[in-house]
């Protein structure tokens, strides 16, 4: 029942969108579709007033700084097809850009407000585009991309206790151990 | 009349958690209101960008409070659907029965904020009380009360104690003979009624559009269930009601919910009843050299307010590459919320956050 809508929803995307840079199945009830950046407005669209893709999920972002692209990703549910979609479509890294789909979803507003202040990815059309959402008084560069070193940023930041003297590397220690701890 | 501007939260009693809503109020109504978050932002999903999928694990707990089960399980099968591990059959159910658990010490942790919202103060005294019972079951089962660390990839931890069936059993006869004492103090409380029918509203044609998920949007008269729609676990061997009340109120949220409760109690009966033995856990390799297949997952599932999606893409390291939560509180607590807060009245506001299940520490991870 599931497999044959997926099947069916697969072939009808297929024949409607040319574009399509590839369609896979990815488990049970999910399909992976990646799209080029101009198309995925005109994709979500006719996803919901045509395919009753009437629930957004959420929208994600992933970075993959060694490609130089942020890959945003659209998670959308259809209730009566029991599919959950995942649009995917890779942006430039340097000039991030996408059209928002605020006007779809209401709630698209707070998601895109997040993936601004997060990655600093620009949903154009979206008003409240740039306002503060988690972080205040933010000045360093967006805190979720790969190339944010927490770690750096928090030794920079706040202070340390001192350290104790008879301290060890646990975690290499652990893992030098660890086949021949679970022998036993 | 004067409008004035009122910042409530982050610290109030009303409040469910540690967010701020501004209100622009005339009078007693109100006309406008935007939701603040960003006290509890932890940025766990960038910690676990630095962790082994392993040393994630005590963390995803942590990010709702009432609810750590969900995370857990949440976690737990999205990392086994990229790396495909097998689950043993014994190990799902009770994977569901600690589900379950969770809803319904959710639901009485929701049913003493929600009466203790109207000013009935005895109800969270009950509710409180026996949602201990609860914890100490998960005490016995997990060692921890609050958050259990207990479903992992692969499986569950440890296997039930020995006479936890019975104990079980005989709490949730307790519990379904105390739902009398909750319906006459709550459910036909006249103050109740009062203040819960007709108050925030949610239109059935919008609710959908506006992102609206679990017992709030079958409180509207729509029934989706992700138990239903895409069983996971072992729901689709479990009999059981999905309730749905037409009114889009308070009201209808109440009994959807108490009426989930009691389908909680069945169900955790049923796995009681017909749980199999065997194995309660596959072995995962050296958590340290674990390496995932790079790929990408949607994993969800039916929490106690709505859908919880877990997003989880690996590029083939022995590191996640990104984790999102979805929590239904980041659509009903500032996008719904900015919706259906504006025409009611000031001291309805927490009522209404309370009927919606707002958690904050979801919003922002």
């Amino acid at each position: 029942m599931g497999f044959s809508k997926l099947t069916e929803t697969k072939v009808l995307l297929k024949q409607y969108f040319k574009d399509i840079i590839s369609i896979e199945e990815g488990g049970e009830q999910r399909l992976i579709i990646d799209l080029q950046s101009k198309d995925i407005t005109s994709m979500i669209n006719h996803l919901k007033d045509f395919m009753d893709f009437k629930h957004l999920s959420m929208i994600s972002c992933v970075d993959w700084p060694e490609e130089n692209k942020f890959e945003i990703v659209y998670i959308l549910t259809s209730y009566s097809k029991n599919i959950v979609l995942m649009l995917k479509t890779k942006i430039d890294r340097k000039n991030p850009k996408l059209q928002s789909i605020m006007s779809l979803w209401p709630q698209a507003v707070t998601y895109e407000i997040e993936l601004n202040e997060m990655f600093g990815v620009f949903f154009e059309g979206n008003d409240r585009m740039g306002e503060e959402f988690i972080l205040e008084d933010w000045d360093d560069i967006p805190p979720m991309r790969r190339d944010f070193d927490s770690l750096e940023y928090a030794n920079k930041n706040f202070k340390f206790r001192d350290e104790r003297k008879d301290k060890k590397i646990i975690r290499e220690f652990i893992s030098e151990h660890y086949d021949e701890w679970r022998k036993k | 009349m004067k409008t004035t501007k009122l910042y409530l939260g982050p610290q109030h009693p009303g409040i469910t958690g540690n967010m701020m809503i501004e209100l622009d109020v005339e009078g007693n109504k109100i006309l406008k209101s935007k939701t603040h978050v960003g006290y509890l932002h932890r940025g766990f999903e960038k910690l676990m960008e630095r962790r082994t999928y392993i040393q994630s694990f005590p963390i995803v707990c942590r990010i709702c409070v009432p609810e750590p089960d969900v995370n857990e399980n949440n976690y737990a099968r999205a990392v086994e659907k990229l790396s495909g591990l097998e689950v043993p059959e014994r190990a799902k159910w009770i994977r569901t029965m600690v589900l379950e658990m969770a809803r319904l010490q959710s639901y009485l942790l929701w049913m003493g904020g929600q009466s203790g919202s109207m000013g009935l103060y005895t109800m969270p005294q009950w509710t409180i009380g026996d949602r201990d019972y609860l914890l100490d079951r998960f005490e016995e089962l997990t060692g921890g009360r609050v958050y259990h660390l207990y479903v992992w990839p692969g499986g569950v931890r440890k296997d039930l104690p020995i006479g936890f069936k019975t104990r079980m059993l005989d709490l949730m006869d307790y519990l379904e003979s105390r739902m009398k004492d909750y319906t006459k103090l709550m459910f036909e409380n006249a103050i109740f009624k009062k203040r819960a029918i007709g108050t925030g509203v949610i239109p059935k044609d919008k609710a959908l559009e506006w992102g609206v998920v679990g017992p709030v949007l079958r409180g509207t008269g729509i029934k989706h269930d992700v138990r239903i729609d895409e069983p996971y676990e072992i729901y689709d061997k479990l009999e059981f009601e999905v309730p749905t009340y037409e009114g889009g109120d308070i009201y209808s949220r109440a009994l959807v919910r108490k009426f989930e409760f009691m389908q909680s109690i069945s169900i955790i009966r049923q796995i009681m009843d017909k749980i199999p033995e065997g194995p309660i856990y596959n072995r995962i390799p050296n958590p340290f050299k674990w390496k995932i297949p790079k790929g990408y997952t949607y994993v969800k599932l039916e929490s106690s307010r709505g859908e919880f999606g877990y997003f989880m893409a690996s590029d083939g390291s022995e590191k996640l590459r990104r984790v999102n939560v979805r929590g239904p509180a980041y659509v009903h607590g500032i996008s719904l919320l900015e919706k259906i807060l504006p025409g009611s009245r000031l001291g309805d506001v927490s009522t209404i956050l309370n009927s919606l299940g707002v958690c904050p520490p979801e919003m922002e991870r």
